[in-house]
């Protein structure tokens, strides 16, 4: 038992040191005002009418975000993860690409589409660049490009709530109703708790959303955290202005753990998991809506793949691409792949923590993982460096280690998630066997546990890593000199590069993204096989 | 003619016969037991007469029409005036006990006040009068098992179906819901087919008795 509280201490700790240090470091350092303890820091910025209309624009973004995520991702859910939708599969695989992309790329794209040498425009017309640019640049573009990247999101997390469902609950309402009933009044308030956490999430990644706004010109507060670091190296400004969206992180997730837990009692399905998920025909809805989803899809991911592709022009583009950030792109898959598989580990392990509720606090790492999840990436940045920009610990701060640590802080929620499901479905039976015949818990989680969860582990690492491929607000922060990701190097120069660069770059990095995601759908398709 | 009926009934599911052209007749207000151990296919019988299964081959014929013939439904689940009460119960946890009965009734656009008239009155009758507002998971488990029959039974169905709903209840209990699945069979006029492995249930309702063993039922 010994070694079962060194190895699962060992990964709370790691945790904590990756996450919950920086913020704590960041909340007692602003309160620090030139070497005096106070609130001054905070009196700057409550003074200021400025900052007020940024969290006023902060909250309306983020409130419109989450409605429009949440209007596609919960239909794109039940479409995909209940109906017989011909082609539903490839269909997921497109809707959930943006969710792994930097949703600056996402701009990027759009922007292509909106520019006067853009294909679009010269499809449709002169004309067409100023109507498209009045829309894309400000707050209904930015709404757009956030809300395609994060509706994936509540899409997979629709479908995980229903695969929860148990059939027996929807089969006993076909006995009275249709399926559009059925639907309606037994399995969406089954899933309201999914849809519940996506929204509250969503809103979240939106509120802390660094690089999106600024491209598309819509003033946010948490891109003033940023500035007050980046341009002034404002330590205490810098930290007091992260701080009110640590705050409501909190308060988004409590409201949305209060809310679940006042449902939970109404939602435990006792059930859980007995037999097939059930399958809503369409009948002659079938193609409609087939051609609906796949026109939806082809206009919010497609159009704007395509416009990169267009842009990027020929090979020239992709060599010039290659030669000014091959060595990004090389760090950006070595850091994914560490990232990873450092998740995986992490996630597994604390995974293993909630699954077999050791100890008293066996659900607070989920619930602190889930807290660094949706703290925006930047305040999470700014925490790191005040914590490491030490003498004495140049061995994390000048290293990439900050990023993996960065990294295991931020992202350990995805892995912990994806491993928890899929111990769910290793039977007690098997480790019980193993734990009669005297195999040891360290054993028992290599020789029966990992193996009978081996998809979950290895879709947590996957997951991670695409999330590690994907950040930009806290790399862009804390990355070492000479160590900037291909994500970070297509930000840096979307301010003056070539379009066609910026678009073969983009292309590069979504073909990147692929890797890990297709074989994610490898991982996921295979059907599992227990004894 | 029959109300429920299976004519040479063949179920397959991942590559096992489950059911292999198995008949039955039931009549009206006759109570039939179905016998079998676990695994036999007896849940299968019920979801055939439910509408919740196709069979592979065969027919199933509800009131003298074809519900459903070789792998497909033709009358689909809401239509056949049959309840069904599930071993899990599968009552809905996000509803009230009132909720859980007025759901079929608002899909078939009962109006309001005979809405909750019917339902008051299907409580009564299991003897939850003062239940109505609490949730699933706040009653016991004969309250559960009660309230899933009256579910059941609010829609004023032909022919009750009952899946080993007392294998989970102590001796007296069941006993007691015995008897009051016994009442409500005779106020009704309902017909039942109810499955189990347990011989003293069969003994206690049944008019009838059939086993299943093997994907085959003999009488």
């Amino acid at each position: 038992m010994a070694l079962r509280r060194i190895v699962l201490s060992l990964a709370v700790v790691l945790l904590l040191v990756a996450g919950v240090l920086p913020v704590a470091v960041m909340a007692g350092r602003s309160l620090v005002v030139d070497g005096r303890l106070g609130l001054a820091a905070y009196h700057g910025l409550l003074a200021s009418s400025r900052q007020w209309e940024l969290l006023g624009n902060s909250l309306r973004l983020a409130g419109l975000v989450t409605v429009a995520a949440v209007a596609l991702g919960v239909p794109a859910g039940l479409l995909l993860g209940r109906t017989d939708l011909p082609g539903r599969r490839a269909l997921g695989t497109l809707l959930a690409l943006p969710l792994l992309l930097p949703p600056s790329v996402t701009a990027v794209a759009w922007m292509g589409a909106a520019a006067p040498s853009g294909p679009v425009v010269r499809l449709l017309g002169a004309g067409a660049s100023a109507v498209l640019s009045s829309f894309l640049f400000g707050l209904p573009g930015t709404v757009l490009v956030l809300a395609t990247a994060f509706a994936p999101l509540v899409m997979l997390l629709v479908a995980a709530a229903l695969r929860s469902v148990p059939p027996r609950m929807e089969e006993a309402g076909l006995l009275v109703a249709r399926w559009p009933a059925v639907l309606l009044r037994v399995t969406l308030p089954l899933v309201a708790p999914g849809v519940l956490l996506a929204a509250a999430l969503v809103f979240l990644m939106a509120l802390g959303e660094v690089s999106v706004p600024p491209t598309l010109r819509y003033p946010v507060f948490a891109v003033e955290s940023l500035t007050r670091f980046a341009a002034f190296y404002d330590l205490a400004a810098a930290t007091a202005a992260a701080m009110p969206l640590v705050a409501l992180t909190a308060a988004v997730l409590g409201a949305e753990a209060l809310l679940v837990r006042r449902t939970r009692g109404t939602t435990g399905m006792e059930s859980r998991g007995a037999g097939r998920a059930l399958v809503v025909p369409l009948g002659r809805w079938r193609r409609p809506a087939a051609v609906a989803a796949w026109s939806l899809a082809g206009l919010l991911v497609g159009l704007p793949l395509a416009v990169l592709l267009v842009r990027a022009g020929g090979a020239a583009s992709y060599a010039e691409a290659l030669g000014r950030a091959g060595d990004a792109l090389g760090r950006s898959l070595l850091l994914a792949a560490l990232g990873g598989a450092l998740l995986a580990v992490v996630g597994f392990l604390l995974a293993v923590l909630a699954w077999e509720r050791h100890g008293r606090l066996w659900a607070v790492p989920d619930a602190v993982a889930l807290f660094l999840f949706a703290v925006p990436a930047a305040v999470l940045g700014v925490g790191l460096i005040v914590t490491w920009n030490r003498p004495w610990a140049n061995v994390v701060y000048a290293t990439p280690l900050i990023l993996l640590l960065g990294y295991l802080g931020h992202f350990t929620a995805v892995s912990l998630r994806l491993s928890r499901a899929s111990l769910e479905l290793v039977p007690a039976g098997l480790v019980e066997a193993a734990r009669v015949a005297g195999v040891g818990w360290g054993r028992r989680l290599l020789w029966v546990v990992a193996p009978g969860a081996w998809r979950g582990i290895a879709a947590a690492g996957l997951a991670g890593a695409a999330f590690c491929l994907r950040d930009v607000g806290m790399t862009l922060l804390v990355h070492p000199p000479g160590w900037d990701t291909l994500p970070v190097r297509i930000m840096t120069l979307a301010a003056n590069g070539a379009p066609s660069l910026i678009a073969a770059l983009s292309v590069i990095l979504v073909a990147a993204t692929l890797v890990p995601v297709v074989l994610l759908g490898a991982v996921l398709g295979r059907r599992e096989v227990l004894p | 003619m029959s109300l429920l009926e299976l004519e040479a009934v063949r179920v397959v599911l991942g590559g096992r016969r489950i059911l292999d052209g198995i008949d039955l007749a039931v009549e009206e207000g006759e109570r039939v037991v179905v016998l079998g151990p676990s695994g036999s296919g007896k849940t299968t019988v019920l979801r055939l007469l439910a509408g919740l299964a196709v069979p592979a081959a065969g027919r199933v014929l509800v009131g003298g029409r074809p519900a459903a013939a070789d792998g497909r439904l033709l009358i689909p689940p809401e239509e056949r005036q049959v309840g069904m009460v599930f071993q899990d119960l599968a009552l809905w946890p996000h509803l009230t006990v009132a909720g859980n009965l007025e759901l079929g009734l608002r899909a078939r656009g009962v109006p309001r006040t005979v809405r909750r008239q019917r339902v008051a009155e299907m409580l009564e009758l299991v003897e939850l009068g003062d239940r109505a507002r609490a949730r699933p998971g706040e009653l016991s488990g004969g309250e559960q098992q009660r309230v899933a029959l009256a579910r059941a039974l609010v829609l004023r169905p032909r022919a009750l179906l009952l899946d080993e709903p007392l294998s989970s209840l102590d001796p007296p209990l069941a006993r007691r819901l015995v008897g009051v699945i016994l009442r409500l069979q005779e106020r009704l006029g309902l017909t039942l087919v109810h499955v189990t492995h347990d011989r003293e249930e069969a003994r206690a309702l049944a008019t009838r008795t059939l086993f299943l063993e093997r994907g085959r039922l003999s009488g």
